[in-house]
């Protein structure tokens, strides 16, 4: 019994090894002559489009050049892409980087373009957003071609106002924390409603809630807390949501992901996230009130209005080229392909959004529905902070301090003494 | 006395059900939930009638074609690193039943210190190596690191299983002309059966669900299925749960299969040894 057992297990194992060989064996005789190998997320691939929607066709078969995409979600491309980038030569021709993550040391490992947009310059370089190009710029070299941005919104349930006889969505934060308490409540159909859902663990939702009343967590010129009292009136707006259930008990655990379902779901009124989520939040196969959910400008402080635009929070990618790759010159002509107008208006229309400030403008454009306000917010938004070193400690005890404050368990000044006392040795390190 | 006893049943059968409710929820929420409609996977309450519907399969089919070649790869990929370990651990399992030195028996030390080394502690130094040789994105990589992170405890049970073996028929091979690999091809393999298919259970298992060395080590040409699902979970354009978890049911049903089939065979690795005398 053991011998067969033995003889049947052997036989299927060089089998199953000869087909793995074989298998190997042809994906090599695959593989093109000239293949730029680039390396970034599963969307920023998609975006481009397949078979006869290829926004690379005839960029390919003029180069005589295939793309070969290596995809991870985003934390892990930014770990990858450096790793490649520190080793002594990398198969990756053209990586994806976010905005948040160039610091002095990570810019030193990709190649600058200055000199490359100077010899072949990208077709109306100006056209790009240059918030976006500045988010891509260290030490006055452009080391990344912005490419895709997600600007946050702040979205909001009409069925639920309408349920609670609210006719229009906040225009001042004061109207947005009445209405969410509002709309706390049971719907109709038995449905436990929170007036705001927002993930405790992102940086994004404490800083936009303290732009509204003109102060910031750290500012483009590297300052820590610019404004502490508008940080304090921020923190203590979301404290009071929390105290009187607006935001739900379980916020200290709420993720991003958790936003999107509880709204898809109508278990939350308001949220925030990026305009681009707005087709999913109304997609009839996912959502139980697709169409009836809208996105508007997070709205400003009373006090402020009509004196300050809001500074949304944007979050940006880039192309960039690693120092030690091949073939630098193929990967140039993708990135100008890849940042040409057409390709833009393309891949927004595949649900990217534009870095092109003319795109928006494009008749193709008015399908989209946030299109016109996505482009108003963009004008004056910018990064949650800028990068640095230290900038992932500096995020972990800055929420560390706003869940505290929010929670109920620290009093709000005291957390943003706390906040400037425990970052500032981050930002001078 | 006898309420006494059916105390304990009962208290027994809650234990039961509850470690079952425990074990099995998780899995019964993943394949229920890849067959609900979109609208009706996070609704409150839950929903436990529904109408069951693929269109999560069809999607993952239709827009996630690389799910499938992740599936071919881990396939490869566990089955090599399983033929490895195996020839590696039953090697050295019957090494360390039939011969005794000094070495030897320092070198089990070796065995368990490699066991106890943390494998991201050797992961990242690898990558720079790896990538010199030219083998990252390869399928060869991960199936040598597979059985290496295996060998250890798969020679320990087989040489758990071999020690059951009675020596006296390898004495009575050597009497008919058979040299150690003869003996150990014809007469220790076949009767140390179990014990291969028991350390092939643990290979396998840990093979097809591995991460950390498939994301660090591979790209396109050798990425795993779970490296795949893990993009599904995706941060830029949200997630689909529907076609997440078809993915998660159709990754999971392979392994789940072949472990309650060799279920036996586990059994019997956990227990090797356990009633020698």
């Amino acid at each position: 019994m053991s011998d067969k057992l033995l003889n049947l297990t052997r036989r299927s194992f060089l089998g199953t090894a000869m087909g793995g060989a074989a298998a190997l064996a042809a994906g090599q005789s695959f593989a093109a002559g000239k293949t730029l190998n680039v390396l970034s997320h599963k969307v920023h691939q998609t975006v481009l489009g397949t078979g006869d929607g290829d926004l690379l066709k005839d960029w390919k078969s003029a180069n005589d050049a295939d793309v070969s995409w290596t995809t991870f979600d985003s934390n892990p491309l930014q770990d990858r892409l450096f790793r490649e980038a520190s080793l002594s030569s990398t198969d990756f021709n053209v990586g994806y980087m976010v905005d948040n993550r160039p610091t002095k040391q990570i810019a030193a490992m990709f190649e600058p373009l200055d000199a490359y947009l100077q010899k072949d310059g990208i077709e109306d370089f100006e056209d790009i957003a240059p918030g976006l190009v500045q988010g891509m710029t260290v030490d006055g070299k452009l080391i990344g071609i912005p490419v895709r941005h997600a600007t946050q919104g702040l979205f909001y349930n009409e069925a639920l106002l309408e349920e609670q006889g609210i006719s229009a969505p906040p225009t001042t934060l004061e109207e947005l924390a009445e209405q969410a308490q509002k709309l706390t409540f049971t719907s109709k159909a038995g449905t436990p409603v929170a007036g705001m859902v927002l993930a405790s663990d992102l940086a994004v939702f404490p800083v936009m809630f303290a732009r509204a009343f003109g102060g910031d967590f750290i500012n483009a010129k590297f300052e820590l807390l610019p404004n502490p009292e508008a940080m304090e009136k921020g923190l203590s707006v979301l404290r009071k949501m929390f105290e009187t259930g607006a935001l739900p008990r379980s916020y200290a655990t709420t993720k991003n992901d958790d936003q999107v379902t509880w709204l898809q779901q109508g278990r939350a009124a308001f949220t925030v996230l990026p305009f681009a989520r707005f087709a999913q939040l109304n997609n009839k196969e996912q959502s139980k009130f697709p169409g009836k959910i809208k996105a508007i400008e997070f709205p400003i402080s009373a006090d402020l209005k009509g004196k300050m635009p809001m500074s949304s929070i944007v979050e940006a990618w880039g192309m960039v080229i690693p120092a030690n790759s091949k073939d630098k010159d193929l990967s140039w002509k993708f990135i100008k392909e890849v940042s040409s107008k057409s390709a833009t208006l393309g891949m927004a229309k595949n649900g990217n959004g534009p870095v092109r400030v003319s795109t928006y403008a494009d008749p193709a454009m008015s399908s989209n529905p946030v299109a016109a306000v996505e482009a108003a917010v963009l004008k004056n938004a910018r990064g949650a902070f800028p990068p640095f070193p230290e900038a992932a400690r500096a995020q972990s005890i800055f929420l560390e301090e706003v869940q505290l404050a929010v929670l109920g368990r620290k009093e709000v000044k005291e957390a943003v003494a706390s906040i400037a006392t425990r970052v500032k040795p981050l930002l001078q390190a | 006395m006898r309420t006494k006893k059916l105390a304990i049943g009962i208290g027994k059968a809650i234990a039961v059900v509850a470690i079952l409710v425990w074990s099995l929820f998780p899995i019964g929420f993943i394949v229920m939930s890849s067959l609900k409609p979109g609208q009706d996977i996070f609704a409150v309450p839950p929903k436990f009638v529904f109408s069951p519907t693929l269109q999560h399969y069809v999607q993952l089919w239709n827009g996630w074609g690389v799910f499938f070649g992740g599936l071919l790869n881990s396939t490869i990929i566990t089955a090599g690193a399983t033929i490895i370990a195996i020839t590696a651990s039953t090697a050295a399992g019957y090494v360390y039943s039939r011969y005794s030195s000094r070495m030897l028996n320092a070198s089990v030390m070796f065995l368990i210190i490699v066991r106890l080394i943390p494998p991201i502690v050797v992961t990242l130094p690898l990558f720079p190596i790896i990538n010199a040789i030219g083998l990252n994105d390869t399928h060869i990589v991960l199936m040598v690191l597979y059985a290496t992170f295996f060998v250890s405890l798969g020679t320990v049970l087989m040489r758990t299983f071999i020690d059951q073996i009675p020596r006296e028929l390898d004495e009575a091979a050597q009497i008919d002309g058979a040299g150690r690999m003869t003996i150990l091809r014809r007469v220790i393999v076949p009767l140390a059966a179990p014990g291969i298919l028991a350390v092939a259970v643990f290979v396998v298992v840990f093979a097809w669900n591995e991460f950390l060395f498939a994301f660090i080590f591979t790209g396109t040409n050798a990425k795993t299925a779970p490296l795949v699902i893990s993009e599904m979970i995706g941060s830029i354009d949200g997630v689909d749960w529907g076609v997440l978890f078809a993915a998660s049911t159709v990754q999971l049903i392979p392994v789940l299969l072949f472990v309650i089939f060799m279920n036996r065979y586990l059994v019997a690795g956990l227990t090797a040894g356990a009633t020698k005398g």
